[in-house]
């Protein structure tokens, strides 16, 4: 028996848009091939709803109105390096390598990581076409099924796909800058691969900006990280992109064994998000901590949705995530602890927690541990709450005006997470928060 | 042309610093009435202490004075330098010179201590017309108020009161009032918590602040640490009243009888 299930105007436009973009989508047969499953996959699963679970908070069925038409091909006019430092405010200061994606397309005029010593660096495109073709983009593997993954096989354009050699250790963050140009808005998805050797060390920065003048629109942005044994990887990602925009992220990390993760989320000005991290232990006594901080304004739609896999024993996970919400803003927060038979020994901890300015903003919160191994440690907590008014008292009998006070105040919450982020980096990013915080209303 | 006497009551009251009248203060969102008709005067120069039993109303007092919510003031007025304190926000009668050092200060976490500090000082010079201390100038008068109560310097760059000793937080509420250059110290239980040697160099930091143009209004549940800040006077609360006023003897006669002769007078 068939059932015909009712499309939505969104679901047919990705696949129409699709056929129109297909010629001109990088890589060879087998790709193509793919590509083409993915979309069938897609036609199959449709955009994600409310009644799965992993989506429960987050309709994209209904919030996605329409599918825009995908960029391919490099923009006609694209930016100087002016306009992408003024884009990356403070991080702009930052000594790093740059690898910089105009509307999906690598710009090498704009990037300087192409060759350094223990870094192999390759635009996505290129190895999509070589003959390794399909194996490259990491597409061998059966087909997904999540719509949102099968999206960006069907349509990716480029990323970087980058190997750090076994022992490698980068002495700057590599800085991977994806950014809107054009002046229409389309559909722009990308993907990383990233490989990172044994014992090598590495700070990869993910920045998604739109420049000003340009469209924001629809991205899907997915990452792949292998953190082989013992090495230390510290993963960044900044989501500033605009009020218009959909941004749909996801991010699939692996760590071997004595392997540490430690990844920050900051997401603000951004129209509805979803960054969805499922990360793996594949290996005993790994470390990971993925934290991050949010501002929400508007009618603004934030989701953060974790599914961490403790498949071995012996292995630490940590989750901070700390919003701020106002006017009619959302924040999801889902975050899953599987702890396998095997995993003995495992430690996780988990905590959200919302500051809410507003009474309109709403944030919705779902730890799920499912722990199936009797010898092990987690926790997790989640708050929402107003600024304390006993903390802004203290404040104001230091004679802090009220509004100063609670700038600090709101400050200081965001700060914590934050502060999770390493020193070098941490100034940077508190400016760049702290010029969006300013332009909450509370 | 002839010289006008000097009129009288406008010196008085400028003398006196604090004047409370009558005061009647319930909480917000209860009945009960927990001042009663305080009345109270401090005069420049002086120092005066607030004993009571737990209860008495003597934190209500401190908190009205510096303007927390959650009270309602339903009868009386305070007058400070000539000027109606409860119409004033709380932030203005800090930058008008009311400091509270607090029973429990407030742990903030991820504020540094520089930054509150620096901040407040900053706010209070600019409401009061004086010129804002840049960094520098800030640091160098930060250190040597905290050198003087013997703070370790790191304590400076740690959040605000988090990890903080009970002895080390009320330092902090010392170094504030230093820094601040407040002209009324309300003292709300300083010594609540405090070792001996905590206690003497609290009382250090206090003394040092006394001055003639400084009114100080110490609220202690015990005598002890009126052997170290020695008031000018001392005024007896008990059931949201001043029952008794005196020297600092009578300081020394409590520690004696207790607080009983004047709960059972109020009930």
């Amino acid at each position: 028996m068939t059932v015909a299930i009712a499309r939505t105007k969104a679901e047919q436009g990705f696949t129409r848009n699709f056929e129109a973009a297909a010629p001109q989508l990088p890589g060879g047969p087998s790709v193509a091939a793919a590509r083409r499953a993915a979309i069938g996959a897609f036609a199959g699963l449709g955009l994600p709803h409310r009644r799965l679970e992993a989506w429960k908070y987050t309709d994209l069925r209904s919030a996605l109105k329409e599918a825009l038409p995908a960029a391919v091909g490099a923009v006609r006019a694209p930016p100087g390096p002016a306009q992408i430092d003024n884009a990356l405010e403070e991080l702009a200061e930052l000594d790093a390598h740059r690898v910089v994606f105009v509307d999906g397309v690598y710009a090498p005029a704009l990037s300087s990581a192409a060759t350094l010593a223990g870094l192999a660096f390759a635009p996505l495109a290129e190895r999509l076409a070589s003959p390794e073709g399909a194996a490259a983009g990491g597409l061998a593997a059966a087909a997904d099924e999540d719509a949102v993954v099968a999206l960006n096989t069907a349509f990716m354009t480029d990323g970087a796909v980058i190997d750090i050699a076994r022992g490698a250790k980068l002495a700057k963050p590599l800085l991977l800058l994806f950014v809107r140009a054009a002046g229409e808005g389309r559909l722009v998805t990308t993907r990383n691969l990233l490989s990172v050797g044994a014992n090598a060390r590495a700070t990869v920065i993910e920045a998604h900006l739109t420049l000003p003048g340009a469209a924001a629109g629809q991205s899907n942005a997915l990452s792949e990280l292998a953190i082989a044994e013992g090495a230390e990887v510290a993963h960044l990602k900044l989501t500033l992109a605009g009020e218009a925009e959909s941004h749909l992220a996801t991010w699939r990390p692996t760590l071997a064994a004595g392997a540490s993760y430690r990844a920050f989320q900051f997401t603000a000005g951004t129209g509805l998000v979803r960054n969805g991290v499922a990360l793996t232990f594949a290996g005993e006594g790994a470390k990971a901590d993925v934290s991050g901080s949010f501002l929400g304004r508007g009618n603004e739609h934030i989701d953060t949705t974790l599914v961490i896999d403790h498949a071995l024993p012996g292995c630490e996970s940590r989750e901070l995530f700390k919003g701020v919400l106002t006017d009619r803003a959302r924040g999801v927060f889902q975050g899953k602890v599987i702890v396998r038979p095997d995993a003995q020994k495992t430690d996780g901890k988990q905590m959200a927690q919302v500051l809410m300015l507003s009474e309109d903003a709403e944030f919705d919160s779902k730890p799920e541990l499912e722990i199936n191994a009797d010898d092990v440690v987690c926790g997790h907590g989640s708050t929402s709450a107003e600024i304390d008014a006993d903390l802004l008292f203290y404040f104001r009998a230091r004679g802090i005006t009220a509004e100063e006070a609670r700038a600090l105040l709101i400050e200081s919450f965001i700060g914590e997470a934050i502060d999770k982020v390493d020193e070098v980096l941490r100034p940077a990013l508190m400016a760049v928060a702290r010029r969006r915080l300013a332009q909450l209303s509370r | 042309m002839g010289r006008c006497p000097a009129p009288l009551p406008l010196l008085e009251k400028i003398k006196v610093m604090l004047r409370i009248e009558n005061l009647r203060v319930k909480l917000a969102e209860e009945d009960k009435l927990i001042l009663d008709g305080v009345s109270l005067e401090v005069p420049k120069g002086q120092v005066h202490a607030i004993m009571g039993p737990n209860g008495s109303g003597k934190s209500t007092l401190a908190y009205v004075l510096s303007g927390r919510d959650g009270y309602q003031v339903t009868g009386g007025r305070i007058e400070w330098e000539g000027e109606d304190l409860l119409a004033l926000e709380p932030d203005e009668r800090a930058a008008k010179g009311v400091f509270l050092a607090f029973q429990y200060p407030m742990e903030i976490p991820g504020v540094a201590t520089m930054t509150f500090l620096h901040t407040a000082v900053n706010s209070v010079r600019k409401q009061r017309g004086e010129k804002e201390f840049t960094i520098p100038e800030f640091l160098k008068r930060a250190r040597a108020e905290a050198a003087r109560l013997a703070m370790p310097d790191d304590m400076l760059k740690r959040p605000l009161n988090v990890g903080f000793s009970g002895g080390e937080k009320k330092r902090m509420e010392i170094l504030q009032m230093a820094m601040l250059e407040p002209t009324l110290c309300v003292m709300d239980e300083t010594d609540s918590g405090l070792d001996i040697d905590a206690v003497r160099v609290v009382s250090e930091g206090v003394n040092r602040l006394r001055s003639k143009d400084r009114a100080m209004l110490i609220i202690t549940h015990y005598q002890r640490l009126l052997n170290y800040i020695v008031p000018d006077r001392v005024h007896v609360m008990a059931a949201g009243k001043i029952q008794k006023s005196g020297g600092k003897e009578l300081a020394l006669e409590l520690e004696k009888t207790g607080y009983a002769e004047f709960q059972s007078r109020a009930a």
